[in-house]
């Protein structure tokens, strides 16, 4: 694997830390003035999800990463597996339910997502930042109420719970915004 | 409507009109020395920028200063009193969002002060700039016993090694003192973040520079302004022996690592043979004090 200098490191490089696979968000030079520079790195645990903070000597070199993110389509789940295909190779990607915690909710069949495959394995899953999602269960909202006054929790055909206006009713379909869980629109 | 531009113009006309009252009050005096230097500085991370002038004449290099220091000191040693300047200052190869090669610096000298009565000064001086919150003082040791859990004047340097690998940090260090300002860096910075106005005193005698050493520490400051480095001063170093000690040791450590060496001022050394009178002298960057003003407000 190759290996990276801190002055190539830059926003989004992925790197091998403590065994994991991170990604730079960002990186700060920091020279004391009677000292060597160093580098103040924040970067994203792909792993974990944690945001960690380093500090590297300037000139540093550190192991990269083989992280690659790919288009792909989200098939189906049996409850415990996600099963999903690149579009152009129809090579199929299984990621386990424990995996899917921050996700689960707005995967919707046949939706294209990017999935992140480190050494070949996929280990995480970002959903399109806006999904159509359907109403299974709220509480009857106020009829003529269009100005969407405050609003009141509606559970989506995948799961999640998002805050609705209340003119919104059981069946109806969605946008949510799925960056912030938050309604984005009637479909 | 003023524009920000003009604001920002506005803002550092007043900070450098409050800064000449502030020290016209304390009688002390304004000068300017020269910027064009024969010999530059021997520190070893801050690298001069060479000029060659005369060239119609006879060619000649010249180095721009880094800082006014050794030509204040030269003037102190005639009996100019206490002083200050405002210039300025230039440094090759620097980098980072807060680093620039050219950059306003105040520096100044209070004949007769230890470096406590000079924080003291240097805190009046950043509350009439506009600078707020509590002051806070921690010695380079407690700094790292608190931040760090480590007791920095008794750990050596193979120690530290194991220290700073169990952190999953850098090891690849020549000197101890390169170490322990990176572990600074890495371990105790971002807690001075949370601090708005912070000193911290005391360094290890091997991070001297050219402050006065006594026992294990030297006698020298940094003031960060919630973890941004501003100033950094000294109880200064009176005898010209002590200083050349320093540049030779500096500029042995830059033969090590393949950078330029340089003679030594002469003249500064000549000037001082009769001895520095006691006194403290800070260097405090202007444009990041005012980006904390700013922040402050």
């Amino acid at each position: 694997m190759a290996y990276y200098s801190t002055s190539q490191f830059k926003n989004g490089l992925k790197l091998m830390l403590d065994g994991n696979p991170c990604s730079i968000i960002s990186n700060e030079i920091r020279k004391p003035g009677k000292g060597q520079a160093s580098n103040k790195v924040k970067l994203k645990d792909l792993i974990t999800g944690k945001t960690l903070e380093k500090t590297f000597k300037s000139g540093e070199s550190v192991e990269g990463a083989d992280v690659m993110e790919l288009d792909m389509q989200y098939l189906y789940n049996d409850g415990s597996e996600w099963n999903f295909m690149d579009p152009d190779t129809f090579d199929q990607f299984i990621i386990n339910d424990s995996n899917m915690d921050d996700v689960r909710g707005y995967l919707v069949e046949q939706d294209m997502c990017v999935v992140t495959l480190w050494n070949d394995n996929p280990i995480s899953v970002t959903p399109p930042n806006h999904v159509i999602l359907e109403v299974v269960d709220t509480d009857p909202g106020l009829k003529g109420d269009s100005a969407g006054t405050g609003g009141k929790p509606a559970t989506m055909n995948t799961g999640v719970v998002v805050q609705v206006p209340l003119f919104i009713g059981i069946g109806e379909k969605v946008k949510v915004d799925t960056r912030t869980n938050e309604y984005a629109g009637r479909s | 409507m003023t524009s920000l531009f003009k604001l920002a113009l506005d803002q550092k006309a007043d900070v450098l009109k409050k800064i000449r009252q502030f020290f016209d009050d304390q009688s002390v005096l304004e000068v300017q020395t020269t910027s064009l230097l024969n010999v530059p500085v021997t520190d070893v991370y801050i690298d001069s920028i060479s000029i060659q002038i005369n060239l119609d004449i006879q060619l000649k290099t010249q180095y721009l200063h880094t800082s006014p220091e050794l030509e204040m000191k030269k003037l102190i040693a005639q009996g100019s009193g206490d002083i200050y300047q405002i210039c300025q200052v230039y440094r090759d190869n620097e980098q980072g969002s807060q680093n620039f090669n050219e950059f306003t610096m105040l520096e100044y000298y209070r004949l007769n002060f230890d470096s406590h009565q000079l924080m003291g000064d240097v805190i009046s001086l950043i509350k009439v700039l506009g600078i707020k919150g509590e002051v806070h003082k921690l010695s380079y040791a407690q700094a790292f016993e608190q931040f760090a859990q480590i007791n920095i004047l008794n750990t050596n340097f193979d120690e530290l090694k194991v220290i700073a690998k169990s952190h999953q940090l850098s090891i690849d260090f020549d000197w101890i003192e390169d170490l322990q300002i990176f572990l600074f860096t890495a371990l105790c910075e971002p807690k001075l973040e949370q601090l708005p106005i912070c000193f911290i005193y005391d360094y290890p005698a091997v991070q001297s520079a050219l402050a006065r050493v006594e026992g294990q520490v030297a006698h020298r400051f940094e003031l960060y302004l919630s973890g941004m480095e501003v100033a950094n001063g000294y109880d200064e170093l009176q005898d010209a022996q002590a200083y050349q000690q320093i540049f030779d040791r500096e500029n042995s450590k830059r033969k090590q690592l393949n950078k330029p060496c340089f003679e030594l001022d002469i003249a500064f050394l000549k000037q001082l043979e009769n001895s520095l009178p006691q006194c403290s002298g800070v260097a405090v960057g202007i444009d990041r004090l005012i980006s904390q003003i700013a922040k402050s407000d």
